[in-house]
């Protein structure tokens, strides 16, 4: 077969009946690309002497290294049987690293061929392609791969290679129908729900129970693989055969004149050939008979291998060549290599890529039979229900369902991800022949070139490679391994990048397909993005308009002018003018407009597809650094390459860890920016400090000046003995520890209301909040209840850290009445005016830095409320001179006062109307300035102190960041996840079976600190039977003291002097005091007497 | 008369010696190396961790021991191991090399974490990391200075830092109400010390003491504080007010790339 001209792929594009989009899925190394080789072979793009060698679609040299596909490509495909058929064939990744590029090729197809590896069967990730295609709603057929393997290395008997290929059949059908029985389940649950809730609405009496479970009434069968149906072809894609029973059935019947109708019917099953009475009988394992499948088809291949590989026996080989009638090269014959003769022989008996393709054609849907539901499905986004979808878009269907190349019908083309080409690979970059001179002259220049450019493109595509595999692989590697270690290379590659960006730049190009319409160059088009949401944007633009029109922008929409339409070619890409519907394309100069997805088309009322369904969701953070804080920008930029190009990767900027943006938390999704410190990626270092409600006897060290009685209240007197407070710790209830922490935001808010009435503003706040404000007081108050608690609500004087934070100040001085935070929900109302005294605000600042920083390992404080019994100001003459003026000049003039409340301040302890008073005030305080500072700074410091020993008068603990962990395993791997679960500290908290599976959901919590590497320790473990997903939940108690020590004699022998090998929570506070270069109390050496006493250099 | 025999005499070995005058005699004590300073700061609890023997020596290397009536006059007891103890307590010792080692570990630390905390990248106005800064510091080939204080130290590596890396104080943000009598006068003493002004407001309110403030909110370098503090305090005689809004403005939280 000759190479199959462009021409006539871009005739065939626009029968969109004969299309087929379809991927090959597999578990790793069952020779999906060995397969696409034959395909592709037989298409005369490489010779079929090389096919399952080359590995033509492995395109990039580091895949053809490894030997693993990880890149998914596309191809275009001719192929012929009475009809013409365009195949585009798309090759994916069977790593499980690389899952999301089988997402990506698995939307873009209506159907899949699932590889198995005959020898192996059923693999982890054979399960997971079939789930894929599943939830995809594509159709999949079944080719069992490397027969060869069953004859020549396990060296099986024809009999037995039949018993083996029928239990990986049964295999494949379990999990079809385990993917069935749920679905089917679920459906009925639903149903059920429904039922239940119309029940309750109607409040009839009567109801009927229904016990069958939906599955009877579901027929299930056309689902399944079995080979008399056709949709199972056995194949040794290395060799170069492959077989589906139809070809042996027209092969035979017409050999022993039986009916092909009947023979395939009973060529697989359970029959056998009775050859006297010519007849085909049932029951061959009970009478110990051969099946016919054995006897007709295996035995044929059997005694060719034997005759071939096994025994070379040259006469025999030539008999069944000339019985075959098929034609040998000679040189084949005598090539000493069995295999060679074997493949010469077998590709032309039984080719493979016939047999795929001809079951591939039947089979598998063409796009213009595109389901109604699978359709629905892609349309809605997240949970919008269909029928929620504005008028236009739901008539987008039709178009769909169509699937017409028709000028009028609207383009619709879905971008399942991004992929780099280098721009020399582009068409139109294309060398072309040059004349004699124009060569000599140029290959000078390009000698030079060349040499230069090679280097950087190897370093440059080392580097994105590295990325990549960081993505993949940065389970295994401690924090700092990747990005530290190779941070030369990344950073040296990035500045090459630059160098020679100017004429080697990367295109991306995108990896589309058509749904409907015609797709051509220069068109213009609407680029939406994946939240983009046709019901807005249908209100914003005017009724019918293009999108060469002007428009007023839309949130996630862009319009844009197609550049280039590709057809891909594996490595190549061919130049196209137009691509009509149903066909895979690449679409060039995409990449300022598109992300990763996106969806392009005509009509403004097209939604965005949903989002892939991706077996793998971002799960590790990764944080990358460069090695030269200078280099900041080039990092971003390679970030940013690499966020375009793998679809899995989710790049986030974060603070702390880095200078600028680029943070990339590889496969993680994190719910909420985490505290402070959290995101370091070593261990321990999300700890809080928190009160809990035992109260202990040991007293901590205290310096002078701070006097703590046995209630836990902390005295503590300012510098200059100016100002006295005495404050207490109280550990708040975890249920209000939470409200607030859930209410960050109205905080937030009440705090900036209570600023402007500092300032005599008035800040609106709408309807909607203040009564959320209201809620959350109530809620508050009921779970602020006790004695302790009596009007604690209202004397509420702060929120901490950093004013919004999970922590409380409380005004319990006597007779001071403070306005309530609770202010903007009193406007109305016109209360009593309360006054605040001088240095309030010192009071509040004092108490955020506390919270800031706890004396445990300087982490934020959670749940605790500090409450300001007493505070007095001993001020000396001056001050307090003037202080109580000022309290005069209050009481006289309150209009003045006002505008003094608002001013104050940190500094000014007073700016009374008359100067002369301030005067004073200046003086006082600048003698105060002298030996300590700024009074308000001392009063700030000496309230942080209080609360820091109030604090540590309490029994203190460190609260750890929890993961919630679901981890879906089967029933073999349960105890190993158990394993790794417990030597994590994780906690199991349920354990269930999926219904219709034999998979066990886990639910389990885990600390963040020793959430890094698990996920990938779970999967070796368990050899990728089990994966988990981790999402932030909540805050939890180390019940551990961190400062125990083991006081009884049994305490002593069970846990040894230091106890340092069961507290959790001392681990942790030194690790992270340790980290933090603070203080932590370890001895040098341990034994003294241990020690060398060797001079070093000896 | 003895035999002068190696055997009879106990070497010791792996000693620090701590010394300290007292009641003009000189005494020493044979400790462990590495120890006395875990003795001191409390980490070890041990005695006989630290004390190579509970005799106290007048010269370690000839293994003089030191007399009882010269003990309970510098001391007031005779207790051996009492006098130990105020010789670990108060002594003078060579600090070992681990000791020296870590305590200069700690400190750097230390310095890189302050440094962390105090700045940003001007451009991004975010934090660095810690790590960054360390690796930053080694660049330019800091040393610790064990006597000088950490927090010293840190502002002085910023000045350095700012040679090699893009870094900078957090800027505080602050607001100013000025009387607008002083307001032009003062904004003219005030530019040089302000970074940015983000907010400049000449509302004229009318109150009974018409006094026109001037209100504006501004970044400045923290190291300024205190002299646009002392200035404003000063030069409106306490009517201008000035009010801390953050100590550090710096962009928090996730950013996803696009």
């Amino acid at each position: 077969m000759g190479h199959t001209s462009l021409e006539k792929i871009i005739a065939l594009q626009k029968k969109t009946p004969h299309i087929r989009n379809l991927c090959i899925l597999a578990h790793v190394d069952h020779g999906k690309t060995t397969l696409a080789d034959c395909l592709v072979a037989s298409n005369g793009i490489i010779s079929s002497r090389l096919a399952g060698k080359l590995r033509y679609l492995d395109s990039r040299e580091d895949e053809q290294i490894r030997g693993i596909t990880m890149k998914s490509s596309a191809i275009s495909l001719h192929y012929t049987t009475g009809n013409e058929y365009l195949i585009n064939l798309i090759d994916s990744p069977g790593h499980v690293d690389f899952s999301s590029e089988v997402s990506t090729a698995v939307r873009l197809c209506d159907g899949a061929i699932v590889v198995v590896d005959a020898v192996e069967g059923v693999c982890p990730q054979t399960q997971v392609v079939l789930r894929q295609a599943w939830l995809e709603n594509i159709r999949p057929v079944l080719v069992i791969n490397k027969i060869d393997r069953l004859i020549v290395e396990l060296k099986l008997t024809s009999q037995e290679a039949y018993t083996h290929l029928q239990k990986i059949l049964e295999q494949v059908n379990a999990v079809t129908g385990s993917l069935f029985t749920s679905k089917v389940l679920e459906e009925r649950a639903e149903k059920d729900a429904e039922a239940q809730s119309s029940c309750t609405e109607n409040g009839s009496g009567d109801q009927v129970y229904d016990w069958s479970a939906g599955l009877e009434e579901t027929d299930d069968s056309d689902l399944y693989f079995s080979p008399d149906r056709g949709n199972v072809v056995f194949a040794s894609a290395i060799d170069g055969w492959g077989f589906s029973i139809h070809q042996f059935a027209e092969m035979y019947s017409q050999k022993m004149g039986i009916r092909s109708s009947v023979l395939l019917k009973t060529l697989w099953g359970d029959f056998y050939l009775n050859a006297k009475a010519k007849k085909i009988m049932k029951g061959a394992q009970s009478k110990g008979k051969k099946p016919l499948f054995v006897q007709l088809v295996l035995d044929n291949i059997w005694s060719m291998y034997d005759a071939v590989v096994t025994r070379r026996d040259k006469e025999k080989v030539e008999k069944m060549v000339t019985s075959l009638g098929l034609k040998v090269m000679s040189r084949d014959l005598r090539h000493s290599d069995p295999k060679v003769l074997l493949s010469a022989i077998c590709s032309q008996w039984l080719p493979v890529s016939q047999a795929v393709l001809s079951m591939v054609c039947e089979k598998l849907p063409s796009p213009a039979e595109i389901s109604a539901e699978r359709v629905e499905k892609l349309m809605s986004v997240g949970a919008r229900r269909f029928d929620s979808l504005p008028e236009q878009t739901q008539e987008l269907k039709k178009a769909f369902l169509d699937c017409s190349a028709d000028e009028t019908a609207p383009v619709i083309v879905f971008v399942s991800k991004m992929f780099a080409v280098d721009s020399k690979a582009l068409p139109q970059n294309k060398q072309r022949p040059l004349t004699q001179e124009e060569i000599a002259q140029r290959r000078e220049q390009a000698r030079q070139r060349h040499a230069e450019r090679q280097a950087a493109n190897q370093r440059l595509w080392a580097f994105l490679e590295l990325l990549d595999s960081c993505s993949h692989h940065c389970f295994n590697c401690k924090r700092g391994d990747i990005p530290i270690e190779n941070e030369s290379s990344v950073t040296e590659a990035l500045s090459v990048k630059t160098a020679v960006e100017e004429d080697n730049k990367e295109h991306f190009v995108a990896f589309a397909r058509v749904y409907s319409g015609v797709l051509r160059k220069g068109q213009k088009v609407f680029v939406l993005g994946p939240k983009y949401d046709p019901s807005l944007a249908l209100r914003a633009l005017p009724e019918g308009c293009s999108a060469a029109d002007v428009l007023p922008s839309v949130p996630h929409m862009a319009c844009c002018t197609v550049d280039s339409l590709y057809l891909l070619m594996g490595r190549e890409l061919e130049e196209l003018d137009e691509v009509p519907t149903g066909n895979v394309l690449g679409i060039g100069g995409m990449e300022e407009f598109i992300l990763k997805s996106a969806t392009i088309s005509t009509s403004p009322s097209c939604p965005p597809f949903t989002p892939l369904n991706f077996e793998a969701t971002p799960i590790v953070r990764v944080a990358v650094e460069p090695k030269h804080p200078s280099e900041m920008p080039k990092l971003v930029r390679g970030m940013r390459l690499l966020n375009q190009a793998d679809p899995c990767a989710e790049v986030f900027a974060k603070i702390e860890i880095s200078a600028s943006k680029p943070i990339i938390p590889f496969r993680e999704t994190v719910i909420r920016p985490p505290k402070v410190d959290m995101v370091n990626e070593d261990m321990g270092k999300q700890q809080k400090v928190a009160v809990i409600h035992q109260v202990k006897e040991e007293q901590t060290k205290y310096p002078e000046g701070v006097q703590v009685d046995s209630t836990g209240l902390v005295t503590l007197t300012t510098p200059n003995k100016m100002a006295t407070v005495g404050v207490r710790a109280i550990p708040l209830p975890e249920e209000v520890t939470r409200l607030l922490e859930d209410n960050v935001e109205l905080i937030r808010t009440m705090e900036q209301f209570s600023l402007f009435v500092w300032e005599d503003k008035t800040l609106d706040i709408n309807q909607k909040i203040l009564e959320n404000i209201q809620e959350f007081k109530v809620k508050l108050e009921s779970n602020l209840q006790g004695r302790k608690w009596r009007g604690a609500v209202e004397r509420i004087w702060a929120f901490g850290p950093r004013r919004c934070g999970p922590n409380i100040l409380l005004n319990s001085v006597e007779g001071y009445r403070r306005p309530s935070v609770w202010q903007c929900l009193e406007r109305e109302k016109e209360t009593e005016k309360a006054e605040i005294r001088d240095f309030d605000n010192s009071i509040a600042s004092g108490f955020q830095l506390a919270t800031l920083s706890g004396p445990m390992c300087e982490e934020l404080l959670m749940g605790v409320c500090f409450s300001v019994e007493t505070w007095d100001m001993k001020l000396s003459a001056p001050l307090a001179q003037q202080d109580s003026i000022d309290e005069d000049s209050r009481a006289a003039e309150p209009n003045i006062d006002n505008q003094n409340e608002s001013s104050d301040t940190h500094e000014t302890n007073t700016s009374s109307a008359s100067s002369n008073r301030s005067r004073s005030g200046a003086e006082a305080a600048g003698s105060s300035v002298d030996c300590y500072g700024p009074f308000s700074g001392q009063l700030i410091a000496a309230m942080k102190e209080a609360c820091r020993y109030a604090f540590q008068a309490k029994p203190q603990r460190l609260m750890a960041a929890m993961y919630t962990c679901e981890i879906m395993a089967t029933a073999e791997v349960l105890g190993r996840v158990y394993a790794v679960l417990s030597k994590r500290e994780g906690r199991v908290l349920q354990e269930e079976m999926k219904e219709g599976t034999d998979m066990f959901i886990i639910k389990a919590v885990l600390p963040v600190a020793e959430s890094f590497g698990f996920a990938d320790e779970i999967r070796k473990r368990t050899s990728g039977l089990a994966s988990p997903q981790l999402v932030f939940s909540h805050w939890e108690v180390i019940s551990s003291d961190p400062f125990w020590v083991p006081t009884t004699e049994e305490e002593y022998l069970h846990f040894g002097e230091k106890a340092d090998s069961s507290n959790q929570a001392l681990k942790y506070m030194n690790a992270v005091r340790r980290r933090k270069g603070l203080y932590v109390e370890e001895k040098i050496v341990e034994h003294a007497e241990k020690q060398r006493t060797l001079s070093k250099n000896k | 008369m003895s035999i002068f025999t190696p055997t009879n005499q106990i070497r010791l070995t792996n000693v620090a010696v701590v010394r300290m005058k007292k009641a003009g005699k000189r005494f020493e004590i044979a400790c462990y190396k590495n120890k006395v300073m875990s003795w001191r700061s409390g980490a070890e609890k041990d005695l006989d961790e630290v004390l190579q023997t509970h005799t106290v020596f007048v010269n370690v290397s000839k293994g003089q021991v030191a007399k009882r009536d010269d003990l309970s006059s510098a001391f007031g007891t005779e207790d051996l191991t009492e006098a130990c103890t105020q010789i670990l307590a108060k002594g003078e010792l060579q600090v070992s090399d681990r000791e020296r080692q870590s305590q200069l570990e700690h400190m750097f630390r230390d310095i890189a974490t302050i440094v962390a905390e105090k700045c940003v990248n001007p451009e991004t106005k975010r934090p660095y990391t810690v790590i960054l800064i360390e690796r930053a510091m080694k660049d330019i080939h800091f040393s610790v200075k064990a006597n000088k204080s950490t927090k010293q130290q840190a502002l002085e590596v910023i000045k350095q830092l700012q040679q090699s890396i893009q870094i900078q104080r957090a800027h505080m943000r602050l607001r100013f109400v000025l009387p607008a009598r002083d307001g032009k006068r003062l904004k003219e003493k005030l530019r040089p010390l302000i970074k940015t002004v983000e907010n400049e407001d000449f509302t004229e309110q009318l109150e009974m003491l018409m006094v026109f403030p001037v209100l504006q909110v501004c970044l400045i370098d923290p190291g300024c504080f205190r002299d646009i503090d002392e200035l404003i305090r000063c030069e409106t005689k306490g009517k201008g007010t000035l009010e801390v809004l953050s100590l550090k403005d710096v962009e928090e939280g996730d950013e996803k790339l696009e």
